[in-house]
């Protein structure tokens, strides 16, 4: 396989914790989604900032492209548990923070970053402060802007866990038709398994800082809502119940 | 919201006209009490005459110096300790302990060090304005949300613009706060300053007033110290809001 972002052999412990990610290796295509699924505290988000850059690995690398990995890139996007917007900006200044810190922005990506806003719903509250959106509104202000670079690869951290069922499932939607107009490869994590199904190409799970062999997701795409109700879709799902039920 | 301005300005004016009645029902002394009517006749012989112009230029000098040299060097040194652990570390027990120093008992001491006049008194004011905003700035700094500042590390931000763009606007509400009341302190210090080391300012008025048992003249001043300083209030306010306005524009820059 061709791969594109390569986990390999890593190993991580915190100070005071000790490991909590334990030979951790993992490949992902270009365009590829992968979801890391797995209990709290499990280790999936510290494999996703080492992944990132954001951590440095005790053991072992990770290589994009080829080239290993310190320090975040340029070429990477991250979307946080929490939107983390910066209420004094406006909206599309959120959108445009990853740009505006690196310069002055060019008309053009002014406007991408409109019809990134307008593709996620949000073309009418472009202007307003982050505090006066609903929660769902501003996870998907959260997205855009970590599309606006056009990143090769883009790391999830439960971005959805806090919304509700119906807002999670629209958001689901529209970000999978983002990522495939893009083909950006995602990285995502999420303890949700109607979810790791409905986005992922492979799902690999996670117990006590080891993943488990991926289990293949051999949905058509794209995908649609209907889907959820299929057969396929919920044998899968118990097919990924069963193998975390096995890790207790 | 209108309703309760009128309501504000209601009870002030029947505050006024309970006192004055008072006065005059009661036939105060206006060596102790003197009737709002009688304050406000002074206040307007005193502006009128030119008498009060020099002493409000004086104080209102020392106040602005005073202020505005506390105020930057508390916020610089706020930045620098929010910033370093290490000074922190090392400098933060001195703080604490010169915080704790009551400033205004260290006036006869600055008349010793800096003779009379308007030195000891802006020195005065400096150091009385320093501190809130040196521990408001330095608190802030380091109560920024964790997951923001990971953010900025993902957009590969150098620390300065982790500070400007970060640090400096989620903090500036904390720091506003600092400023507020280093302006209320400000007023305290030069006033209480002139009250001991100075023939000219409104302080020095006040106590030349009690000398000669001119009772309606300590009111006026006491009101333009009150009216001055709600200015300086409101000044506060009016920048937060600006500076709020300027760190979003920072971002809203479009290249040609």
């Amino acid at each position: 396989m061709n791969a594109f972002l390569q986990l390999d052999a890593l190993h991580f412990a915190y100070p005071q914790r000790g490991e909590v990610v334990h030979d951790v290796s993992l490949q992902l295509a270009p365009g590829e989604i992968h979801c890391l699924i797995g209990r709290s505290g499990c280790g999936k988000t510290t494999v996703l900032k080492l992944a990132a850059g954001l951590l440095t690995p005790s053991q072992g690398q990770v290589q994009l492209k080829g080239q290993t990995v310190h320090q975040p890139t340029p070429e990477m996007g991250f979307v946080f548990q929490s939107p983390t917007l910066l209420n004094w900006l406006s909206v599309l200044d959120n959108v445009l923070l990853p740009l505006s810190l690196h310069g002055a922005i060019p008309p053009d990506q002014r406007a991408y970053g409109e019809q990134l806003l307008t593709q996620m719903g949000l073309a009418a509250l472009c202007h307003d402060k982050p505090h006066r959106l609903s929660g769902g509104q501003q996870s998907r202000v959260a997205i855009a802007r970590a599309l606006i670079t056009r990143p090769a690869v883009l790391f999830m951290d439960e971005p959805f866990a806090a919304l509700d069922a119906i807002t999670r499932d629209e958001l689901q939607r529209d970000f999978l038709a983002l990522c495939q107009t893009q083909g950006t490869a995602v990285l995502f994590v999420t303890h949700d398994m109607s979810e790791a199904v409905y986005l992922a190409d492979r799902v690999s799970l996670m117990h006590a800082g080891q993943i488990q062999a991926p289990l293949q997701i051999d949905l058509p795409r794209p995908r649609h809502s209907a889907m959820r109700y299929t057969p396929a879709f919920n044998a899968l799902c118990e097919q990924l119940r069963h193998a975390m039920d096995a890790t207790l | 919201m209108k309703r309760d301005t009128l309501l504000s300005t209601l009870l002030g004016l029947t505050c006024l006209a309970i006192w004055e009645a008072a006065v005059r029902v009661g036939h105060t002394s206006p060596l102790v009490l003197p009737a709002p009517s009688v304050v406000a006749q002074s206040l307007w012989q005193g502006l009128r005459s030119g008498y009060l112009g020099p002493h409000i230029a004086h104080t209102l000098t020392e106040v602005v110096l005073g202020l505005w040299l506390g105020a930057s060097m508390g916020f610089v040194g706020g930045v620098v300790l929010g910033e370093s652990a290490r000074w922190r570390g090392v400098l933060m027990p001195y703080v604490v302990i010169s915080q704790v120093v009551p400033k205004l008992a260290l006036a006869p001491l600055f008349i010793v060090w800096f003779g009379f006049g308007t030195l000891p008194t802006v020195v005065m004011t400096a150091l009385i304005c320093f501190f809130p905003l040196l521990e408001n700035t330095a608190t802030c700094m380091q109560q920024v949300d964790a997951n923001q500042l990971e953010l900025f590390r993902m957009l590969r931000a150098s620390p300065w613009q982790t500070l400007w763009r970060l640090k400096l606007p989620a903090g500036l509400p904390s720091i506003m706060a600092g400023l507020r009341v280093a302006v209320v302190l400000a007023w305290v210090g030069a006033v209480v300053g002139e009250f001991i080391g100075a023939s000219r300012g409104l302080g020095a008025l006040i106590i030349a007033a009690q000398g000669s048992m001119d009772t309606p003249l300590m009111f006026a001043v006491l009101t333009v110290i009150t009216v001055l300083g709600l200015a300086f209030y409101k000044i506060c306010e009016w920048l937060e809001r600006r500076l709020l306005g300027t760190f979003s524009d920072l971002s809203t820059r479009t290249s040609p």
